[in-house]
C-alpha cells in the first residue's frame, strides 16, 4: 500500500488516496472521477499512460498532479 | 573510610530537561493544514483582470510568460523570448510571433484551465532542452 496526494492543478484541491500494487493511472483518475485529466509527477516528467502502473513509479507519500489534457499543436490543426 | 560526602549540587539543566520530558511525555501533535492552491498560484503567477503574468518554471530555467483568459475555454498562452532550444523543437511551428519577442503558443488541444496549460508548456520547454 502507498499513500498519494493527487493535486488537481486547476483548483489546487488535494485528494488523498491509497493505492495497491498494479494500480494504473486510469484507475486513479476513474476513482477520483477526473475525466479528461492526465496524471504526472510534475512538469519535468511525462504524463502517465492510462494503463501504466502508478504504484511502481511513485514513492509513499508523494504528491502528483492531475491536469486537463492539453497539447501544443500546429495552427492548421487547431479550431 | 575511602568515600567522603561532599554534599548536594543541582543537576545540569540539560539533564533536568531530559528527565522532565520523560515524565511529561509527548505533547499533543499539531495538525498543519496544507495549502490547497491552484498550480498557477503555487508557481507564483499573478492575476490582474483576465491576464496572468509569471514564469514557466523548469529545471533548465524560468521563462517569462503571459496568459490571457478570454473565457472558460478560451485561453491564450504567451512566451517571451523563447530560447534556441525551444526554437529547435519540433513544435516551434506552433509558436506565432506577436511582436516585441512575445510568442503565442498555439494549442492543438486547449487545456480547460490555466494551470494545466502552464504545466503543458513547462513540459514542452523541458522536452526542448532534453531532445
Amino acid at each position: 500500500m502507498k499513500r498519494l496526494s493527487v493535486v488537481v492543478a486547476g483548483t489546487g484541491q488535494i485528494r488523498d488516496i491509497e493505492i495497491q500494487t498494479g494500480t494504473t493511472a486510469g484507475d486513479v483518475l476513474n476513482q477520483l472521477a477526473l475525466k479528461d485529466y492526465l496524471l504526472s509527477k510534475g512538469p519535468n516528467d511525462p504524463f502517465f499512460a492510462a494503463a501504466e502502473s502508478v504504484y511502481d513509479k511513485v514513492k509513499d507519500g508523494e504528491k502528483i498532479f492531475a491536469s486537463t489534457k492539453a497539447e501544443v499543436g500546429e495552427p492548421a490543426l487547431c479550431g | 573510610m575511602r568515600i567522603k560526602d561532599l554534599g548536594n549540587r543541582p543537576a545540569p539543566a540539560s539533564i533536568l530537561e531530559l528527565f522532565s520530558r520523560v515524565v511529561r511525555g509527548r505533547g499533543p501533535s499539531i495538525q498543519v493544514q496544507r495549502r490547497q492552491v491552484p498550480y498557477w498560484q503555487e508557481r507564483r503567477w499573478t492575476l490582474n483582470g483576465n491576464r496572468y503574468t509569471g514564469t514557466y518554471q523548469t529545471r533548465y530555467g524560468a521563462f517569462a510568460g503571459d496568459i490571457a483568459q478570454h473565457g472558460a475555454n478560451d485561453i491564450e498562452f504567451f512566451l517571451y523570448m523563447p530560447s534556441d532550444e525551444i526554437r529547435r523543437h519540433s513544435h516551434w511551428v506552433c509558436f506565432q510571433h506577436r511582436g516585441n519577442d512575445w510568442y503565442l503558443v498555439h494549442m492543438g488541444r486547449c487545456p480547460k484551465d490555466v494551470s494545466s496549460g502552464i504545466l503543458t508548456i513547462e513540459r514542452l520547454i523541458t522536452e526542448a532542452f532534453e531532445s
